[in-house]
């Protein structure tokens, strides 16, 4: 980088500096895994540093510097916000509002959640709060109308296997061939199955099936951000989110994919917290730790080992007093994870500390993105913080960081890793409670500039509209389900369920037998409780981690 | 040092940051948590016989509190266990505050409250139960669901 002497110089004017400014301990801030952010980076922060090895261009190995060459002049981040509220009809109605005001991509929230039909006791309060209620095929339909599924990219929150069959069942229905869908799966392997290929983990079935049939499909997307949301650092998303990559690329591989026909579909999912630029940090790091290990796996081409990823801001740094302050954080979060270089993004909304955003704050998420995009410049450079100091030193300190405790995972039995990251995961928040409690971690309304209340209210700082639950969905959806049940073909519906106890008995691929089963208008808590009845229900998660989770 | 017995339980799987935060805090102020997970009303009933316990903190993110809190106070009515007292925490609209402490519940803590203050009201006003000795730290409370 320079020749001695000038390193020479450089060291004795930066302890000059240091000398003069001082930063005694304990008064710097921290970054979120411990170390203290200091308050001047220079060349000597990152020494050795070889541009092409550690960064290169965008688009190329290590991917530092951005997934496509092109960045965001090439393809704008999809526009992603997360949908979910009332039965499929509310959901629809919201979702077309949204695309008519810019959305570009598709997130429901909620499907298939519970492994319970809409009528069952358990399903009263939550129908339609914590996002849209599924119960049959028929529902699917409703939720899809006038979306054209041809174009638009669709997410799946969870891996819920009925779901996943449901839209495909519908595409099939509309004449869209599957090989045309683009979209993701929130899947993720986790240890499990019969056997050296892991028969029986529908994780596995869901990739073997779409590297056949799918193409265009992420059969995986490693929700690192609902981790990082108990409160864990970014050392810890990265380093778990790239740990669980890593599982599943390999779980796939032991059921004789080739690592090049999965790879390119293995796609990330993380959040953005306030610490703007460690979060821009964490990012980069991420990209070149995966291209490195991805390489190290054997996959030789860029779509291998290039990284993609959805964003969804924080939720955990929003606050419930003082509300408005949230569109600030949100945009913070924004422009964290576009200065990441992110695929994908979803602005979490004002009011969602509270409830399921209104219409007009789920407007104000997707302005967020779009006044960033197109009224700011940061879009227009890629990777535009590369080469700052700081950045390069957090990018190559998380990264460092994050290899050793990939490593300390990996030394670890399957099962009991992925137990630990859970364990982590839970002590987390507390940790970061005491730290609010405190005041060591200062939050705006929270625990300092707080405002009674009454003045919040006067001022015009609350949310004044928050959206209200609806019991009558519920009445809705039960009488719906019925429709349906009396309308369907019962020879058929029984023909399903025998193709998918024999299947699942046989450790089959699950995909096409759920199908099937949706085709015939089974629902999501027949489906379920029907492959329950075969195997119990914690071995049928456990053991052969059938996805069903209720409630993300 | 006399011990409460507390049953946390959710409306949910997931979303668990404050869950486990409050039931560390409770743990670390000596109170004795027992993690009951995702549990419907009567679920909730069940443990809490089981474990008899003094408290029930009740995490609210995906239901209508009401929906899910009326039932649970009318279950512990019918079984005779209206000694247990009832917590709740976390998404509370401001409009359905009043209809919850109508329903018998103490005290709601919405986020911004402090871990000290929930343990203070915990262990201050629980019914208390004789000593025990001291027990070293075995991690987390125990864990029945989630």
């Amino acid at each position: 980088m320079q020749n001695a002497t000038s390193r020479d110089n450089l060291t004795g004017a930066v302890e000059w500096y240091e000398n003069l400014v001082g930063t005694p301990v304990g008064q710097s801030r921290l970054t979120t895994y411990g170390a203290p952010l200091k308050p001047l980076y220079t060349p000597l922060d990152v020494p050795g540093f070889d541009y092409l090895a550690n960064l290169g261009l965008p688009g190329a190995f290590p991917f530092t510097r951005g997934s496509t060459p092109t960045g965001y002049r090439g393809k704008e981040w999809t526009r992603r916000q997360v949908i979910g509220v009332g039965t499929a009809e509310e959901t629809n109605e919201r979702l077309r509002y949204l695309f008519a005001q810019g959305q570009t991509g598709f997130s429901v929230c909620g499907m298939g959640y519970a492994p319970y039909e809409s009528s069952d006791p358990r399903a009263a309060g939550v129908l339609g709060r914590g996002g849209v209620w599924l119960d049959t095929l028929a529902d699917m339909q409703t939720l899809l109308e006038g979306v054209d599924m041809a174009s638009v990219t669709i997410n799946q929150i969870g891996a819920s296997l009925p779901v996943f069959a449901m839209i495909l069942a519908e595409a099939e229905r509309r004449g869209v061939p599957w090989a045309q869908l683009h979209g993701t799966i929130q899947n993720v392997v986790a240890p499990g199955g019969e056997g050296p290929a892991h028969r029986g983990n529908h994780a596995l079935d869901v990739i073997e099936f779409c590297t056949r049939e799918l193409p265009h499909w992420n059969h995986t997307s490693i929700s690192a951000r609902n981790i990082r949301d108990q409160g864990v650092s970014s050392v810890q998303e990265v380093a778990f989110a790239i740990f669980m990559g890593l599982y599943t690329a390999r779980a796939a591989c032991s059921r004789g994919l080739p690592i090049e026909a999965i790879a390119p579909r293995i796609t990330f999912f993380f959040s953005a917290e306030n610490e703007l630029l460690e979060e821009v940090a964490k990012f980069r790091a991420a990209r070149r730790i995966w291209a490195r290990a991805m390489r190290d796996l054997g996959a030789t081409s860029s779509r291998s080992q290039v990284m993609r990823f959805h964003v969804q801001t924080s939720a955990l740094s929003l606050t419930m007093q003082q509300p408005l302050n949230n569109i600030i954080r949100g945009t913070v979060h924004a422009l964290a994870a576009v200065l990441g270089g992110a695929q994908s993004l979803s602005v979490n909304s004002f009011d969602e500390v509270l409830a399921i955003p209104t219409e007009a704050a789920a407007t104000l998420s997707l302005r967020t993105q779009q006044i960033i995009a197109d009224e700011t410049d940061v879009a227009a450079v890629n990777d535009p913080l590369g080469g700052a100091y700081a950045i390069e030193a957090l990018t190559s300190q998380i990264e460092a960081l994050a290899l050793e405790e990939i490593a300390r995972l990996e030394a670890l039995p399957d099962r009991r890793a992925f137990e630990q990251i859970s364990a982590d995961a839970n002590m987390a928040g507390y940790r970061r409670q005491l730290q609010v409690d405190r005041g060591e971690r200062r939050v705006v309304g929270v625990n300092e500039h707080v405002l009674p209340e009454e003045v919040e209210e006067q001022v015009g700082l609350s949310a004044s509209d928050v959206f209200e639950y609806d019991p009558a969905w519920r009445e809705k959806q039960v009488a719906r389900l019925e429709t349906t049940k009396r309308e369907r073909d019962p020879v058929a519906a029984e023909a399903a369920k025998v193709r998918l106890a024999g299947a699942y008995r046989a450790r089959e691929n699950l995909v096409e037998p759920v199908i099937a089963a949706v085709k015939a208008y089974l629902s999501i808590g027949e489906i379920t409780s029907l492959l329950a009845s075969l195997q119990g229900w914690d071995e049928l998660k456990n053991r052969h981690c059938f996805y069903t989770n209720e409630f993300y | 040092m006399d011990r409460v017995r507390f049953l946390m339980v959710a409306d949910s799987r997931g979303h668990t940051a404050g869950y486990y935060a409050v039931s560390r805090a409770l743990r670390d102020a000596g109170v004795e948590v027992v993690l009951g997970g995702f549990l419907p009303p009567a679920g909730i009933i069940e443990v809490a016989a089981q474990e008899d316990v003094d408290f029930i903190g009740y995490r609210i993110m995906d239901r209508e509190p009401v929906s899910v809190v009326a039932p649970l106070m009318e279950l512990l009515r019918e079984n005779g266990m209206e000694h247990i007292r009832v917590i709740v925490g976390g998404i509370v609209p401001p409009s359905r505050t009043k209809t919850i402490c109508d329903l018998g519940v103490e005290k709601i803590f919405r986020p911004g409250s402090r871990l000290e203050d929930i343990a203070a009201f915990v262990k201050g006003e629980a019914v208390v139960l004789p000593s025990e000795p001291a027990r070293e730290d075995l991690g987390m409370p125990v864990r029945l669901g989630i």
